[in-house]
Order: structure tokens, then C-alpha cells, then sequence
């Protein structure tokens, strides 16, 4: 696996075209290559078309709006997901994380911080696979090699992010793991002042269970400290 | 009818009118019997025969003819003994009684006594007769008293009763006509002020056609306008947010690129930080003007320690990573109050109070926050060791964009603004005050739950 040497594309949907031009410059050099879709209808378009490895969302779009185009997403992909959302907007800013998107990062941006959220998340995705093969508690599955997950024989459909902070979650269970840790394992980036994202994708990942028919095991808030995984009777 | 004016006006007036016409009539009728039945009473005769009932027969024959006497409804006709009893047994009104024996005291003729207020009724005949073995009876004419002395109560009663009952009846109904719109429209009022925009009336008292009909459906047209404007500068939010925004993204990314192809210049840096000044600054005009005109989430139970927890650990964390030197803020309990309200804006204000009590204190110092609680009120004071501020800055302390003399340049103007806005959201107040030995205070009261 060495992506090092070879570069990744990254789609970029965001109306601004001027911006997706002077990014495009500035990916380059870490051999990230960028392609820049105007409106949620041509990235959806484009994203169905070609082999991307990362998806970044402006939320604010003409024509479908960044929210439904990442709804669409889902529906069919598993691929990370980055909103470019406006700050001080906290609805907005959320909102994505509840509808699978990885991460996300106000605009205006430091686009050295994008660079560093986009490696944090393709490092991750790329991760040599660990010693262990199988980890199981109860009836959640996961494989981290092959990247599946199940509850009993019904497969689970995890975002990268979900998928890696259960992995966490299931190597020590009944052991509190901080927000600090998740944040670095499952985004690979420090935990922020008011940072709501590991207590979102938390509170998607305990729906995803339940949906699944896995009532047993249940994923608990320890306040302050962080989040464990309670083995079921 | 169409007009409440009308409705009401002619209501009233007809029952006056009803009571008053009632009253008159009834009121002369009565009158009017009783001076007839006097007038056409013969009193000369009346005496005559009693006596030559008293002189044929004594006491039993003038019993007889006290018993038989047609007279009228309207007059009776006591006849007392020595006793001053009736001979046929009758109660004797009590002011027959009185008559009589003011008679016996020689006083002036009944009813014009000088110092009797009512010497202006009608002197009543009083006469005496005396029977053949020296018995004197006394012969009093006097108008029947209806109502009280009547043998017709149940029916008057009744009657009595079922007015009572008819006039309360439709009473109610005028009133409940009024007064059930009113509370209707006040309750949209309420809910209209209390942020739900979806609030009409149109469909329950905008059917009436009487002047609250007409008030609903103008209520209607202005919660019609109160949603467009509010959905109107969402929208020009969200405008601003992006057209302000996007400049500031391209030339952030622009300054990056210029940075690879110049070298790290100090004045890039500058502008960097600028940037990011702006943009601090558009978030919090934005955060501003929400606060006052926007409809909040819904108010949620807040526990004020947890939550003061949490924001002095966040802005600890902001001084460490922004380089803010050695300054730390330390917080301490003394109760654990809970109030109903806005977290979010809670949140903000109390941040806002610790950054600006951050960025004003000198290096290595120390930021305290202190919860309490008096009777029903939460109290958090915030306080620095900083330089204070002079005592003409301070009531102004909380107006968008005020800055003190002395105040480094590094704030965006509305953080103390934003924080008042959120406390008075929460039903709360906020003040300043200069501590003796130097340094602000800042005291945020809120009313708990």
C-alpha cells in the first residue's frame, strides 16, 4: 500500500469556482488532485462516474442543497466526507456530522488545516490492518481487515468515522475511552474547544445499532471523561 | 348582528330601559290602587255601621261585621281592644301599634308627629268607639301591605327566581360572547410573542364579522408580516454569512499560495490574522443579531455548574493554544443551581464574559468564576485582575462596539454585548462593577427553576 507515491482524488462540489481553481494549486503539491464540481447535481453526477477517495461538501449550494446531495451520498457510498460549513452556524454545523459526513470545517478555512483534515482521514482509511483480525463482543462483528461490520448475521453499514470509533469502543469494552482518544483514532485530529463531532457520530452510531436489532450492548456517556461500550447480560 | 358596538349598546340600553319601565309601571299601579281605594273609602259610613253592629250585638256583633266587611283588597280594617289586641286575632303591623299608643299619649294625630320623618304619608282615620258596658275599641284604616304581608309568596318568589335566573343566563352569554374571543386572541398573542410564527386566528374568531373578527384577521395579516420579515433576515443572514464569507475563503487560500512562492513574510501573518479577525467579527454580528430577533430552540433544564464546567475548561484550553500568557481561569461552587432556558445563549454569554476577563488580564494572572445562589436567584460572578475600567466606561460597558481607552485592540466589540443579549433571553440581568485592589467584576443573576 503505498499511496504515498501515487496521488488520491478528491472531489471538491462548492459553487465558488475561483476557490475550487486556487485550492486545486494548493492540493497539488501533496499530491492530492482535485476536481471541482460547481453544484450538487454535477458532483453527484461526477461522483457516480468516477473513483474518488474523499468527498468535500460545501453546504451551501445552488440547486440541491450540500445536506441532500450528502443524504444521496450515503445512500449508495461509504466514502469520507468533509462539509464546508459557515461558523457560528451550530444547526448547520452539526447537522452534516448527523447525516454521515465525517467531519467538517468552517469557512473560511485554513487551507493547511483542509490539507491536514483530508491526510487525517485518508491516514485512517489507509491504516495497515492490525493484528487482530476479529474483534467481537456480543453480537457485534467487526473485521477491521476487510472493513465489514455486523450485528448477528445482518451486516452494519458504518461511515469510515462510525466504523473507527466502534473499533475503539470494542477493544476495550467496559472501559472508558476519552473524546480526546476517539478524536485522534477515528477524525486523526486533537479534540477543539465545544467539538460536538465524536458526540454526534456516537449518537449515530448507537442508532445504527439499535436499527440493527442489537439491544444488549449499549454505548454510555461517562461525563467529562468519555464514552464506553457496556457489554450486554 | 355585525357591530359589537351595536350589540352591546342596544343590550344595555334595552335592559335599562326594561327596568326602568317595569319599575314605573308597577310602582304607579300600586299607588294608584291604594289612593283610590282610600279615596273611595267612606269612612263616616264605615263607623256607623261598626257601631250599630257594637250597640245591636257588643263585641260579637262587631266581630260579625268585621268579619263580613267587603271593604277592597287594598284597605283593612283593624279593630282594637282595651288590650290593644285585634278583635278578630290578627297580627297588628308593628306601625299600627306605634300609632296607637302615641294616640293614648295625647300627642299630635298620627302621622304628622313633628319629629316623625314620614308626617308626609297619608294620615291614617283613626276612631274610637265605646260599647254599652263602657269597652273602647279603636278602628284603624290602613293600606294593605302587599308583598311581605301578601298570602301570594311561593308564586312571587318563584317569579323572583326565574328573573334572577333568565336575566343571569343571558348576562353570561353577552359576556362569554365578548370575553371568549378576547382570551382566543390573547392566547395567540402570547404564543406569537413566545416565538411561533405559525400562530393565526383566521380560522376560529377571524369567522366572526363584529369588530374581534376584524381584530383577528388583523392579527393575522401582521403574523403574516412578522414570519416574512423573520424568515426575510434569515435569509439575508445566511446572505451576509456567504458573500462576506467567501471573499475572505479565497483570500485565505490565495495568501497560502503566496506564502509557498514568497517566503514566510511577517506581514503575511498580519494579514492572516486579520483574516481570521473578520471573520471572528462577521460569526459574532450574526450571533448579535440572532439572538434578538430570531426565535431560540426549544428552553431545555440547565444544570449552571455543569455548564460553567465546561466553558471555563474550553476557554482554559483556548489561553493554552492561543498562547495567552499563563493566564488560567478557575472556577469554584458554592451551590448547584438549575434554571429552564437557553443553553446556547448561556453558553455564549458566560464565554464571552471569560474571554474579555482573559484578555485583560496580565500575565500569569488568574480568572475566577464563582457560582452562588440567594433564594430563587443564581448568581455568577466573574472576576479579573486586570486593570479595571474608569467608572463613567462602565454603564456603557455592554453596548455593541463601546471600547474603554485603554482597551487593547484585540476584541471584536460585541462580546459583553452578545453576553447581555443572551442573559436578558434567560430572563436574567448582567452588571459590572471596579473591585477596590483593581481588576472588573462582572455579575450575571438568573432566575432558577
Amino acid at each position: 500500500m503505498n499511496r504515498d507515491y501515487l496521488s488520491t482524488n478528491v472531489i471538491l462540489i462548492d459553487d465558488d469556482r475561483e476557490l475550487g481553481v486556487m485550492l486545486t494549486d494548493f492540493l497539488r503539491p501533496d499530491r492530492l488532485e482535485l476536481t471541482v464540481c460547481g453544484s450538487g447535481e454535477d458532483g453527484l453526477a461526477c461522483l457516480a462516474s468516477g473513483d474518488f477517495d474523499l468527498v468535500i461538501l460545501d453546504i451551501m449550494l445552488p440547486g440541491i442543497s450540500g445536506l441532500d446531495a450528502l443524504k444521496q451520498i450515503r445512500r449508495t457510498s461509504d466514502v469520507p466526507v468533509i462539509m464546508l460549513t459557515a461558523r457560528g452556524d451550530d444547526v448547520d454545523r452539526i447537522i452534516g456530522l448527523e447525516f454521515g459526513a465525517d467531519d467538517y470545517l468552517a469557512k473560511p478555512f485554513n487551507p493547511r488545516e483542509l490539507v491536514a483534515r483530508i491526510k487525517a482521514i485518508l491516514r485512517r482509511s489507509h491504516r495497515e490492518a492490525p493484528e487482530s483480525d476479529q474483534l467481537k463482543l456480543g453480537e457485534i462483528e467487526l473485521r477491521p481487515r476487510t472493513r465489514r461490520a455486523s450485528v448477528g448475521d445482518d451486516a452494519l453499514r458504518l461511515t469510515g468515522t462510525e466504523f473507527e470509533i466502534l473499533r475503539c469502543l470494542l477493544e476495550t469494552p467496559g472501559e472508558v475511552v476519552s473524546k480526546e482518544q476517539l478524536s485522534e483514532r477515528a477524525l486523526g485530529r486533537r479534540l477543539l474547544p465545544y467539538d460536538r463531532s465524536i458526540d454526534t457520530h456516537i449518537s449515530n452510531l448507537r442508532g445504527k445499532l439499535e436499527q440493527a436489532g442489537n439491544h444488549k450492548e449499549s454505548i454510555q456517556n461517562q461525563r467529562g471523561v468519555g464514552y464506553l461500550l457496556i457489554p450486554g447480560e | 348582528m355585525r357591530s359589537l358596538l351595536i350589540r352591546i349598546f342596544l343590550s344595555f340600553w334595552l335592559i335599562i330601559a326594561i327596568t326602568i319601565g317595569i319599575a314605573a309601571v308597577t310602582g304607579f299601579y300600586y299607588s294608584e290602587r291604594s289612593r283610590v281605594a282610600f279615596e273611595n273609602f267612606e269612612h263616616g259610613d264605615t263607623i256607623l255601621e261598626a257601631s250599630v253592629a257594637l250597640d245591636k250585638n257588643g263585641r260579637e256583633g262587631l266581630t260579625h261585621w268585621l268579619k263580613n266587611f267587603p271593604g277592597s283588597q287594598s284597605i283593612t280594617i283593624y279593630v282594637l281592644d282595651e288590650k290593644r289586641r285585634d278583635i278578630l286575632g290578627r297580627r297588628i303591623p308593628p306601625h299600627i301599634t306605634r300609632m296607637v299608643s302615641r294616640h293614648r299619649r295625647h300627642l299630635p294625630p298620627p302621622g304628622m308627629g313633628r319629629h316623625d320623618p314620614r308626617n308626609l304619608r297619608r294620615a291614617r282615620p283613626l276612631s274610637q268607639l265605646v260599647s254599652a258596658d263602657g269597652q273602647v275599641y279603636t278602628l284603624i284604616v290602613s293600606p294593605t301591605r302587599h308583598p311581605p304581608y301578601s298570602g301570594r309568596m311561593p308564586v312571587r318568589s318563584l317569579l323572583f327566581v326565574v328573573a334572577l335566573i333568565v336575566s343571569g343566563v343571558v348576562s353570561y352569554l353577552l359576556a362569554r360572547a365578548i370575553a371568549n374571543p378576547i382570551k382566543k386572541l390573547r392566547d395567540a398573542t402570547v404564543s406569537l410573542a413566545d416565538g411561533n410564527l405559525e400562530m393565526r386566528v383566521g380560522a376560529s374568531v377571524g369567522k366572526r364579522r363584529d369588530e374581534l373578527g376584524m381584530l383577528a384577521r388583523d392579527f393575522d395579516s401582521m403574523a403574516d408580516k412578522l414570519a416574512r420579515a423573520a424568515a426575510q433576515q434569515t435569509e439575508l443572514s445566511q446572505n451576509i454569512s456567504h458573500e462576506l464569507r467567501s471573499p475572505l475563503a479565497r483570500m485565505r487560500v490565495a495568501l497560502e499560495l503566496a506564502k509557498r512562492k514568497a517566503g514566510d513574510l511577517s506581514e503575511f501573518d498580519r494579514i492572516d490574522a486579520e483574516a481570521e479577525r473578520l471573520d471572528k467579527l462577521i460569526g459574532q454580528i450574526l450571533h448579535y443579531t440572532r439572538l434578538d430577533s430570531n426565535p431560540q430552540k426549544e428552553p431545555v433544564q440547565i444544570n449552571i455548574g455543569d455548564l460553567i464546567r465546561e466553558v471555563a475548561d474550553n476557554v482554559n484550553y483556548e489561553c493554552k493554544s492561543d498562547g495567552i500568557d499563563g493566564v488560567s481561569v478557575e472556577a469554584s461552587f458554592d451551590a448547584s443551581p438549575t434554571m429552564h432556558g437557553y443553553a446556547d445563549a448561556l453558553i455564549s454569554a458566560v464565554e464571552n464574559i471569560l474571554r474579555n476577563a482573559v484578555r485583560h488580564s496580565p500575565p500569569n494572572g488568574a480568572v475566577y468564576i464563582r457560582l452562588s445562589q440567594e433564594d430563587a436567584t443564581a448568581r455568577i460572578e466573574i472576576l479579573d485582575q486586570g486593570e479595571g475600567v474608569d467608572d463613567s466606561d462602565l454603564p456603557r460597558l455592554f453596548e455593541p462596539f463601546y471600547r474603554t481607552k485603554e482597551a487593547p485592540d484585540t476584541g471584536t466589540g460585541l462580546g459583553l454585548a452578545i453576553a447581555e443579549r443572551a442573559i436578558q433571553l434567560n430572563g436574567g440581568e448582567v452588571s459590572a462593577h471596579n473591585l477596590t485592589d483593581g481588576g472588573l467584576r462582572v455579575t450575571i443573576k438568573l432566575p432558577m427553576s
